[in-house]
């Protein structure tokens, strides 16, 4: 206990005696505690935000959609199943008319709900649809309605027919994204107060299925797929596959914040170790006596560790406090996007668990070099341990070559171990700012650039008199071809959605998405299809995709290819127009039109109307998620501009501690007349020697290593180019040289703060 | 050359603090070398300090080559030691990383020395025979090499004034006695020498020495040792 309380007294001390490196430290950490406190709750948010909403609101496994069936039919069929826990009826009306606080859509769906079943949803604000069924004019909405319009519970909200109902709770269900990310916003109606109302039997067109057993779900619905008879359009939507997606999407995601923290963990740890060494160079001689006068080893390194590792544990608290607090709000947003709700108290304990972390990683950079000082015999340390008298190791430019600058570097590159530390945490920062910024461009371009998710044209129109002849003679237009495009099920895998988009002759000419396998279509029968739909369907080269369209029809094409597209999660298919037409001749072509290199497309579009050609703006990724596309560029940048306080961080660090470790030479500059500007022209060398190769290097682990990974974890949504732009470089590289400018300009500040006097003591 | 009239200087504060100069007065001629003697601890190395703007005093005024030191600013007294002062320090203070011709070098190339500053460096080098040093790193000379080449940097923009903390300190006698020479040739009609020392053999090739005592300079007394604050 004596032991343990003198040793928290020596940590203390050691506290006191450096308030302004204790400052120092503690911001570092006090910076990496909030990046890492940020990226743990948005981590911790998406990564289980799945499986949190999915059990708060009791999601079912499976989600059959059918054409409407008396629900008697359904219930038989049903609870005939194996493995079958619990059975929902539901009816879906789609595509009605919802108005409401000056908002309105005619793309609503309508839910109507059987009260006496399990639901499936979680209510977020007032309260649920009652079991006993309640009345018709109660009604929920889902949260993204609620929160895109203004809607409150106890406002009125006009239901098609149903007429003005008034709101009574809001609910979310993750087995989708929430509007206006999904074009539907869903309202629920109690269905068993509107048949008791009308005195009918509600049809149903939807099941959901809770299972006993969830991991023996494809038993259940491979029984069901063999029961179908009589049941037209049935599609099945799994509670595992809807997870699958999420998390593709939500990895990518996790996965540059995980390596964002644990830059932001590495660059504060390199820090400390390094703040620490040469706090123990400097306490050489102190602890040179406290080991000759028997103070054990351990005693030793145990006081460094303790100091470090207190200001670890406070500054790392409160980082790790205020960077979850930034994100709480964008984090709710993008979970609210999703559907899912924020993890609330259950980030308390990884948060936690971050904070002593922190402390333990500060504790263990610190205590490592003392343990080590302390390891040498005391008279070596008494004489001082031989750092300051060790000899340099090589000659590298200098006064004489570069001036002061280059004497700078020379100081800096004194300590290879601690130049080569701040080289790979300034390139590991900026090869994370460039992904950041790339994947902002590109998230921008793929909101408004159709061409960055491999479509080729820009517009489509109704064909004029003179077809795609008149419309190739419009100024602007480099092509125009005739394109067909239809939704349809997947005819084997009964459910999963198809959007097919056929060209007249080469597919090329107007889609190149980025092919993942196989070849591009090159004649009547093939099929390239979106990774997305691979992925679902368990479908790649040399398989057959067939696809049941609207009218009943099935066409069957041969898989040539499978292509990174974006729309529609990828579930997307491309291919020549014949076979379609031929399967459903009652599809009525377009023109796909190409716009000349430069071309401005409102201009070509009134071109194009004023030949009689209707033109329809062709959208990048989706036309629905704008907004949600530029919260992310928004955060993605966001997030590169804390990084790059990671890189400032790193800098200010490194040159202070130059500053500190070289006192008595620029204390001795300053003695021979050596102004402000001279001491800021050797710190500013220090500076750039550690900053312009950490600039080179981030450009290469960018390329060679963040990119690759990133795009191997995008592979499903978008193929990532690897090089980052120009505008790109050279923002990264005059941040870094601005970022030195600014280190340089602090550290020489202090410097010339104190009397010359003071560093030639120490000499 | 060198006037200054009621130097003080504390250090330390409340029940701890100790006044080292009190009242100090010290005048210096051209051509002349003063050594300044001292109990350890009396503000010998403070006094130089004072006199070449490395620290600022709190009462008193300094007067060197007829420049004003005390009420300046920073940026003032930085061009002020760089055209009226040159250091020698008991450590050498040589840059490591540097040779011993870019050493001597160094205030060649601060922004306001004089043209020429470097010609007349590498004369001096080759005057002061540091030929061989001039090509070596600090770590690779001895001690009265590395001392010597201290001289020839502070003597690189040929000041009126060379102040010397304690220069044969960290010497044997022989490398201390090649210094001495040095500092001593250095003391020319244009230029004074103020050396702090407790060696006799020091204030032995002095033209006068001063004694500080209580915080005030006294006219030689027999030599009290003690090292420089």
């Amino acid at each position: 206990m004596t032991g343990a309380a003198a040793l928290l007294r020596g940590a203390l001390r050691l506290l006191r005696s450096g308030r302004r490196r204790t400052l120092l430290a503690a911001a570092g950490v006090l910076v990496a505690g909030a990046m890492a406190g940020a990226a743990l709750t948005v981590s911790v948010g998406l990564g289980s935000g799945f499986d949190r909403s999915a059990e708060r609101a009791d999601l079912p496994d499976v989600v059959a959609r059918f054409a409407d069936q008396p629900p008697e039919r359904i219930r038989a069929r049903i609870t005939a199943l194996p493995n079958v826990a619990a059975y929902a009826p539901r009816t879906e009306i789609a595509n009605v008319r919802l108005r409401a606080g000056g908002e309105s859509t005619r793309r609503g769906s309508l839910q109507l709900v059987d009260t006496t079943a399990r639901r499936g949803y979680a209510i977020v604000a007032g309260r649920d649809l009652p079991r006993t069924g309640g009345n018709t004019r109660e009604a929920l909405v889902e949260q993204g309605l609620a929160r895109t319009w203004g809607l409150e519970v106890g406002d009125t909200i006009e239901v098609g027919r149903a007429g003005p109902v008034r709101i009574v709770g809001v609910s979310i269900a993750p087995d989708n994204v929430a509007f206006p990310l999904a074009t539907a916003p869903r309202v629920y109606l109690s269905g068993t107060a509107l048949a008791r109302e009308f005195g009918g039997e509600l049809r149903v067109n939807q099941a959901l299925v809770w299972t006993h057993d969830r991991s023996r779900t494809d038993v259940t619905l491979q029984q069901a797929r063999a029961t179908t008879y009589g049941v037209g359009n049935l599609r099945f939507v799994t509670r595992t596959g809807t997870r699958l997606i999420i998390d593709q999407a939500a990895g990518v995601v996790v996965a540059l914040l995980v390596a964002f923290s644990l830059v932001a963990l590495i660059a504060a740890t390199t820090m400390l170790a390094a703040q620490a060494a040469t706090e123990v160079g400097r306490r050489l001689a102190v602890i040179g006596v406290q080991r000759a006068l028997g103070v054990p080893r351990g005693a030793v390194a145990g006081e460094q560790a303790l100091s470090a590792g207190i200001v670890g544990l406070v500054a790392g608290g409160i980082g790790v406090t205020l960077g979850a607090l930034l994100v709480r709000g964008p984090s709710g947003d993008l979970l609210a996007a999703l559907n899912e709700t924020p993890p609330g108290s259950a980030l308390l304990l990884p948060l936690a668990g971050l904070t002593v972390l922190l402390g333990l990683i500060a504790a263990v950079a610190a205590g490592w070099p003392a343990w080590r000082a302390a390891g040498r015999p005391p008279v070596a340390l008494l004489r001082g341990g031989g750092l300051a008298a060790r000899a340099p190791r090589r000659r590298a430019g200098g006064p004489g070559r570069a001036g002061f600058l280059g004497l700078g570097a020379r100081l800096a590159l004194a300590r290879p171990g601690r130049a080569g530390a701040t080289v790979v945490v300034l390139a590991a920062s900026g090869g994370v700012i460039l992904l950041m910024l790339g994947l902002a461009s590109l998230l921008t371009a793929l909101r408004d650039d159709p061409t960055a998710v491999g479509t080729r044209y820009a517009l489509t129109v109704t064909a004029p008199a003179g077809g795609a002849a008149a419309v190739r003679r419009v100024p602007g237009v480099a092509d125009a071809g005739t394109r067909v495009e239809t939704r349809g099920v997947d005819s084997f895998a009964l459910g999963e959605p198809v959007k097919l988009t056929t060209f007249g002759g080469d597919v090329g000419r107007f889609v190149n998405p980025p092919l993942a396998d196989g070849r591009r279509v090159q004649g009547t029968g093939e099929v390239e299809i979106g990774t997305g739909l691979s992925t679902a369907l368990g479908l790649g080269v040399g398989g057959t995709l067939a696809v049941q369209l609207q009218s009943g029809a099935e066409l069957r094409l041969r898989v040539v290819g499978t292509v990174r597209a974006l729309q529609d999660d990828g579930r997307v298919a491309f291919a020549r127009s014949d076979r379609l037409l031929a399967a459903d001749p009652s599809l009525t072509p377009d023109l796909a039109v190409r716009l000349e290199r430069g071309a401005d497309r409102a201009v070509v579009a009134a071109r194009l109307a004023a030949i009689g050609a209707t033109p329809t703006n062709v959208a990048g990724a989706t036309t629905s998620n704008r907004s949600f596309l530029d919260t992310l560029a928004t955060v993605l940048r966001a997030v590169a501009l804390l990084d790059g306080l990671v890189c400032l961080y790193a800098l200010v660090q490194a040159l202070a501690l130059t500053a500190r470790e070289r006192r008595p030479t620029l204390a001795l500059l300053r003695a021979q007349g050596a102004g402000t500007g001279t001491v800021l022209r050797v710190l500013l060398g220090a500076g750039l020697v550690l900053a312009l190769p950490g600039a080179l290097a981030a450009f290469a682990l960018q390329r060679l290593v963040f990119a690759p990974l990133v795009a191997q974890l995008a592979a499903g949504y978008a193929d990532l180019g690897t090089a980052a732009s120009p505008a790109a470089v050279a923002a990264v590289t005059a941040g870094f040289v601005l970022f030195a400018v600014v280190a340089a300009g602090w550290v020489a500040r202090r410097v010339v703060a104190e009397p010359p006097v003071h560093g030639l003591r120490e000499g | 050359m060198i006037a200054a009239r009621g130097l003080v200087k504390t250090y330390g504060s409340g029940r701890a603090a100790r006044r080292v100069l009190d009242g100090a007065d010290l005048d210096v001629a051209r051509g002349e070398v003063v050594a300044i003697v001292g109990r350890s601890g009396t503000g010998k190395s403070t006094l130089l300090h004072l006199v070449g703007a490395l620290d600022r005093p709190e009462a008193g005024t300094i007067e060197v080559a007829g420049e004003r030191v005390d009420g300046r600013s920073e940026r003032e007294l930085s061009g002020f030691r760089r055209r009226r002062i040159g250091f020698v320090f008991q450590f050498f203070h040589l840059v490591p990383e540097l040779t011993g011709e870019e050493n001597v070098l160094l205030p060649a190339r601060l922004p306001g020395a004089p043209r020429g500053a470097r010609e007349h460096g590498r004369e001096l080098i080759e005057r002061l025979g540091l030929g061989d040093a001039a090509r070596r790193r600090p770590h690779e000379l001895s001690g009265g090499e590395q001392q010597r080449l201290a001289v020839a940097r502070a003597l690189v923009l040929d000041p009126p004034v060379l102040l010397a903390d304690e220069p044969t300190g960290n010497l044997d006698e022989e490398s201390g006695a090649a210094v001495l020479a040095l500092l001593r040739s250095a003391a020319t009609a244009d230029r004074a020498v103020v050396v702090v020392t407790h060696e006799p053999r020091t204030s032995a090739m002095a033209d006068r020495t001063v004694t500080l005592v209580d915080g005030r300079l006294q006219p030689a007394e027999p030599l009290l040792f003690g090292g420089g604050r």
